[in-house]
């Protein structure tokens, strides 16, 4: 089936997350995917929590179910001579190679940019490491948390008279991939327009840099941010931001006064217009917040929006499945297992006319070796040192 | 094949960029480092909200250089000057019939329309995609909304600050109370910023193969809950609802942040397997520390961590948080100290990689200015061009692109159609 990507083929030689979100993102558009993994260990990935209940222990990870789909695995290390030579075989038949070692290590295995690059010129070699591949932190070591606190993000995240905090989950691991992926498809394009493939360097402390919106500008500027509280108030059954204390219209205002069977306010002074709104935003909180705590969130939020008004609610991950808008939008899809179970998973990343977002289960370790290493390339298990399991 | 002097990754490519705010102006940005031609469209009576007001009153919340709003505020607001660099400017008001006749004369010379606007708006200015793609069949139309082009709430408002919520983010974010929290930073933003960037780049590999454009439908929300997958999956199989947990993490222990010297200075640290943790006790040059079997292995530091933690800040309260960092990572610990926006400015490794650019934006003087999450070996960024002025282009653009007359942008500007000083 023609899609977006598929005359493209990807070895991956990442491990953790950023560098397999990238991979996982290009297969979904049809690359042909070769995941390659540590012998018997595999990727650090599958022991991370939180875990299925499943017969086999490799296969348990959500977080490896979620950002591996739709790869091939085949089981190699790069510092075992004739592992290196059987990766350097397949790198030479890819389009792009995905690594995620600390800088100079492939190159210590033969398998370094220009090793490969030198007989094929148009490969695109993507390097997704905390740091970059250059700069007196390359060799550091670093994770979500590190990246968020190098890239000057958490900093302004929390409570003032608490420690900065992180922005939930492996958020900063998945903007590292998708950097890369945007990277890639970019260095993909100028290799079909202009002849040539090239060394892309992600760091995931710039990735961070970059995503801490206006701290920076701010700073330089001399109004420096500083940790604040949300205005988040309670629901019935969690919390919403009514987004009323600011850019609400005149006309509007006096729908929301009718809404929350408050009509004397539409002449209480201290909230007649936008400016007075924003002034007092504090009392105009504690108003909305008497009503709000009797209503449930869901409905506050159909409510406000359909005044054109700017308002959240809390989604917890059950909110998220139960939403008609992704039920009617079919954004999450169903990926059935043969060795773990059926799961939900978020599907495509945006919509391209007729292509469509292809998502299979995460691989088995080293489940396509025979495939790939023998049918493939013509080794033997045994020659490669590699117990049939 | 070697090449003499690289080309810009994206020339020859124009981008008309009806975005604003900031999901859709952080994505051309990028386009235009990486040397798009971005042509950036406003009106005198709806300017980007970027460049704030055109009369910014004593209690106005926008952040110009020194708090001086100058001459023109609406051109050195922080927020324009940084995401709106790299573009040009042309100001049309795309209300009248003049002003969408001139829009769909630029759709024709251009392969790219960006816009972020709510999801009706471009249908009710008689701009939707079928009508500018039967203007130029090779357009890619990237409609960047906040809940997709399709379903029950898509013409529904957003903020960068609700998609963290009704994209799932906030309920993971948050202190161990429970009560989540919001980044300030309008986190998904930048995010749906870069992913543009390659959802665009997906798009011109397809129209090279097709010959034909086509629409790319983003949902900001979509983009946000991809960033919860794990918990999604977990949910759906074991029913567990993921929930703040401040700076812990599922497998890592230690892990957080702990005070240093200095007001508000913090290291970041997170330790994921033992000879990490060995590294640690190093680094804290403590040994009997590696042998506490309240902390021999990764349960039992997960299940003591709040013992561990105040072991390590009665170490790292004595170190600068710098120090701290390079202290540990020569025992092959991960960490980081956690910058402010002005630390990271002047952070070492940055400068020696290049990644600010210095600007001299003539409103404002020479600042730093983010640039790009990536580097290519053989496709460098270009030199950076200051944001511009509301309308700079205006001449340059109805004339070489559009072919109008003196005459004719004589009238436009007499029926304020285009121009360069905002209508109050």
């Amino acid at each position: 089936m023609d899609n977006l990507l598929s005359d493209i083929n990807v070895l991956d030689l990442s491990q953790g997350v950023s560098g397999p979100f990238c991979a996982k993102l290009l297969a979904g558009w049809g690359a042909d995917v070769i995941k390659v993994e540590p012998p018997y260990t595999g990727d650090p990935c599958r022991s991370s929590k939180p875990f299925f209940q499943t017969i086999d222990h490799s296969q348990a990870s959500a977080l490896f179910s979620y950002i591996n789909t739709s790869k091939k695995s085949v089981t190699l290390d790069p510092f075992v001579p004739s592992h290196a030579q059987a990766i350097m075989k397949l790198a030479q038949n890819c389009d792009v190679l995905i690594e995620s070692f600390p800088p100079g290590y492939l190159t210590a295995c033969g398998l370094g940019y220009s090793d490969i690059a030198d007989s094929c010129h148009d490969l695109v070699y993507v390097s997704v490491t905390p740091f970059g591949q250059t700069g007196p932190y390359s060799a550091y070591k670093g994770s979500d948390l590190i990246a968020q606190a190098a890239g000057a993000l958490m900093y302004t995240i929390g409570l003032p008279d608490r420690p900065p905090l992180k922005v939930g989950g492996e958020a900063a691991l998945y903007t590292t991939g998708i950097s890369a992926f945007s990277a890639t498809t970019m260095a993909i394009y100028v290799k079909d327009t202009q002849g040539f493939g090239q060394h892309v360097d992600i760091s995931a402390m710039e990735v961070m840099a970059v995503s801490q919106l206006y701290s920076s500008i701010y700073a330089q500027f001399g109004r420096p941010l500083a940790r604040r509280g949300s205005n988040l108030v309670r629901a019935k059954d969690g919390w919403v931001s009514p987004g009323l204390e600011t850019g609400v219209q005149e006309s509007t205002w006096l729908k929301v006064c009718e809404l929350i069977e408050k009509p004397e306010l539409v002449n209480d002074s201290r909230f007649i217009t936008q400016e007075s709104r924003r002034a007092n935003q504090d009392a105009l909180l504690v108003v909305i917040s008497d009503w709000a705590v009797r209503k449930p969130k869901e409905e506050i939020y159909h409510t406000l929006q359909s005044l054109r008004t700017i308002t959240g609610y809390v989604a917890t991950v059950e909110d998220l499945l139960m939403s008609q808008q992704f039920v009617d939008r079919e954004f999450f899809k169903l990926v059935g297992g043969e060795s773990l179970p059926n799961t939900i998973q978020p599907g495509a990343p945006y919509r391209i006319a007729d292509n469509s977002w292809e998502i299979s289960q995460a691989p088995r370790l080293g489940e396509h070796n025979e495939e790939i290493l023998c049918q493939g390339l013509g080794y033997s298990m045994t020659e490669l040192g590699l117990e049939v399991s | 094949m070697s090449i003499s002097s690289p080309k810009p990754a994206l020339e020859g490519l124009r981008i008309l960029d009806l975005s604003q705010v900031a999901a859709g102006p952080y994505a051309t940005m990028f386009l235009g480092f990486m040397g798009a031609e971005v042509i950036k469209i406003e009106s005198l009576s709806r300017m980007d909200i970027n460049r704030g007001k055109a009369r910014p009153g004593p209690d106005d919340l926008r952040v110009y250089p020194n708090g001086d709003p100058g001459e023109r505020p609406w051109n050195r607001t922080a927020h324009h000057v940084h995401r709106n660099i790299n573009k040009q400017s042309l100001t049309i008001d795309l209300a009248t019939d003049q002003g969408r006749e001139l829009l769909l004369d630029l759709v024709k010379v251009c392969d790219v329309l960006v816009e972020n606007y709510r999801g009706s708006v471009m249908d009710r200015l008689g701009l939707g995609y079928d009508v500018v793609s039967s203007q130029n069949p090779q357009l890619i139309y990237l409609k960047i909304s906040s809940q997709g082009a399709t379903g029950p709430e898509a013409n529904y408002g957003s903020l960068g600050s609700t998609l963290e919520q009704t994209g799932g983010l906030a309920s993971i974010t948050g202190y161990e109370d429970g009560l989540p929290l919001l980044t300030n930073l309008v986190y998904p933003d930048p995010v749906v910023g870069i992913l543009s960037f390659g959802a665009l780049m997906t798009a011109l590999r397809s129209r090279l193969k097709t010959g034909k454009g086509c629409l790319v439908d983003l949902s900001q929300r979509e983009v946000t809950t991809m960033l919860l997958g794990e918990s999604i999956l977990d949910f759906s199989v074991t029913g567990r609802i993921a929930v703040t947990m401040e700076n812990l993490h599922r497998d890592m222990s230690p892990h957080g942040v702990y005070p240093c010297l200095g007001e508000d200075m913090w290291v970041a640290i997170a330790v994921g397997t033992e000879d990490e943790w060995r590294g640690l006790c190093m680094a804290l040059g403590d040994l009997e520390l590696a042998s506490d079997n309240r902390f021999c292995d990764n349960e039992s530091r997960h299940a003591n961590q709040n013992e561990l933690d105040a072991i390590i800040a009665l170490w790292t309260i004595e170190q600068d948080h710098y120090e701290a960092m390079h202290r540990l990572q020569s025992h092959g610990v991960p960490s980081a100290p956690v910058l402010n926006g002005n630390e990271v400015i002047t952070d070492p490794h940055l400068e020696s990689r290049g990644f600010w650019d210095v600007v001299d934006h003539p409103e404002t003087g020479p600042y730093k200015q983010v640039t790009t999450p990536w580097l290519l070996s053989k496709s460098p960024r270009g030199i950076p061009r200051p944001a511009p002025g509301l309308g700079e282009h205006n001449h340059q653009l109805l004339t070489e692109l559009l072919g109008l007359s003196e005459h004719e942008i004589a009238d436009l500007i007499t029926n304020g159609i285009t121009g360069e000083i905002p209508k109050e």
